[in-house]
């Protein structure tokens, strides 16, 4: 670490997002250490880090009250309490995506599925058409689904990867909760209606029936019972019930190669679904996603604290 | 700031390089990638076209840090007649292929790079690694000129360092 690396404020350009999921039913996020993993390529996060692009308009307030205790004529501050500890976090994104949409939504986002030929028009899509099996040998990146199958199925198309729905309840979606059912539902394909475990067809291979994608699934090698389903966009509904819950990491890169690393263990929205809407070139208007986050606490194993965030300064 | 200046020349030569390596000019005899620094050459009574003319112009200083960071306005001029072989019909696409070249090569990340002192290059000596970083902002393109046959156009970078203790 030089001298003039401790000594200067960074200067900072740009921040980049990633996100990694939060085990819901046990409320486990993923750790990030910045000891181990600070310098990290910001285009190839570690595992199972997911890069959310760069960010901007990047915001974090502190919610956390101190107050003093005063006893005595006349009182006088004895000692100091936090009654309160908050912090909140809000961005936009320079991209809109299947993840960036998810996430700054907040809640269940859908995948609009394929519809069946004659299905009843519904709000967030109607009846699917038939998922298509996995075959052996798939991966995160290479889904086998039979040249017949393949036929159906084009290049740059998205397609949502996920198991059937079976009248469960609870957190459904492979890789990261996309949603919460409270009582079961009737929907087979319900699953890869709010799964986040979607990728975009990058080639197919006619003689083989692969569908290269163009990036690994979130979920990563695709399970034997899972199906692929075609999306043709995604949708997401004010009134939602479900709260979406992540894991968080935020890197500012100094211009003297130092870092700064915000670690957000559990976020969750706390604001409606919701654009910036701000002037473009030419008289057009540019439309970005934009996000306000609530951070939870977790307990950092090292000495029992309970916290809401960690900010870590790596020097370049 | 001479190392600042100097450090930025050399960065945005090599990517310039790396985006279009058969750009290259004839400079005093010496055939080499197609980028200069107006005050480092002698004076000319005509423009080179074709290549990528620094020069240096406004600095500013914030002194209100443990170092003192300078701000130094960057200007890039260029411009082009089009190819003979095209009787110079092509040279919107020319004009058009530098800014490409130029955009990429001041975006590419990142956007700033060890500074270096080339002073000892003078006396045979080898460049000297400093301890800071030199780091530059966006391009911004100005309007496009005509002149005669030749298409114009300056732009600007905004090239940022920290002054060094003893630095010139």
């Amino acid at each position: 670490m030089s001298t003039v690396g401790e000594t200067m404020s960074p200067v900072l350009r740009r921040v980049r997002a990633y996100f990694a999921p939060v085990v819901r039913a046990s409320e486990t996020p993923t750790i990030f250490d910045a000891a181990q993993s600070g310098g990290f390529g910001l285009d190839c996060p570690p595992a199972p880090w997911v890069d959310l692009g760069w960010i901007d308009g990047f915001v974090r307030k502190c919610g956390t009250k101190v107050v003093a205790l005063r006893s005595g004529a006349p009182a006088t501050t004895q000692m100091q309490v936090r009654t309160e500890i908050e912090a909140t976090v809000s961005f936009g994104f320079e991209s809109w995506g299947k993840v960036q949409l998810a996430l700054a939504s907040g809640t269940q986002q859908m995948n609009l599925l394929k519809v069946a030929s004659g299905a009843v028009a519904e709000g967030s899509g109607g009846t699917a058409v038939a998922a298509v099996a996995l075959g052996s040998g798939s991966t995160a990146t290479v889904l086998q689904v039979g040249v017949a199958a393949a036929a159906g199925f084009a290049v740059g198309e998205l397609v949502a990867v996920d198991v059937d729905y079976v009248a469960a309840t609870g957190f459904v979606g492979s890789g990261l909760s996309g949603a919460y059912v409270r009582s079961a539902l009737t929907d087979v394909d319900y699953v890869r209606r709010v799964t986040l475990n979607v990728g975009r067809i990058a080639s197919i291979s006619a003689t083989t029936g692969a569908l290269t994608l163009e990036a690994p699934l979130l979920a990563g090698v695709p399970s034997a019972a899972m199906k692929v389903s075609g999306v043709v966009g995604f949708c997401d509904r004010e009134g939602s019930s479900f709260f979406q819950e992540w894991s968080g990491l935020f890197v500012g890169e100094g211009q003297q190669g130092e870092r700064v690393v915000w670690f957000y263990p559990r976020l969750q929205a706390m604001v409606g679904i919701s654009e910036d809407v701000s002037a473009s070139l030419g008289g057009y208007e540019k439309a970005r996603l934009a996000g306000a986050f609530r951070a939870l606490p977790v307990v950092d194993a090292v000495d029992g604290e309970t916290v809401v965030c960690f900010r870590s300064y790596v020097a370049g | 700031m001479q190392s600042a200046k100097d450090t930025f020349y050399e960065v945005l030569r090599g990517r310039l390089v790396v985006g279009n390596p058969e750009r290259t000019i004839v400079l005093r005899g010496v055939t080499r990638p197609g980028v200069m620094v107006v005050e480092n050459e002698l004076v000319s009574a005509v423009d080179l076209t074709d290549c990528f003319r620094l020069s240096w112009g406004e600095s500013k200083t914030d002194v209100a840090g443990a170092l003192p960071m300078v701000a130094m306005s960057c200007e890039i001029e260029y411009e082009t007649a089009g190819t003979a072989a095209n009787a110079g019909m092509d040279r919107g696409r020319m004009l058009a292929a530098m800014d490409g070249e130029l955009l990429v090569a001041v975006r590419t990340w990142p956007q700033h790079a060890l500074k270096n002192n080339y002073a000892g290059l003078a006396f045979g000596q080898a460049v000297k690694a400093m301890s800071t970083n030199v780091w530059w902002g966006d391009v911004v393109f100005g309007e496009l000129t005509v002149e005669g046959e030749r298409l114009k156009r300056a732009a600007t970078v905004q090239v940022m360092s920290y002054q060094e203790a003893g630095e010139l």
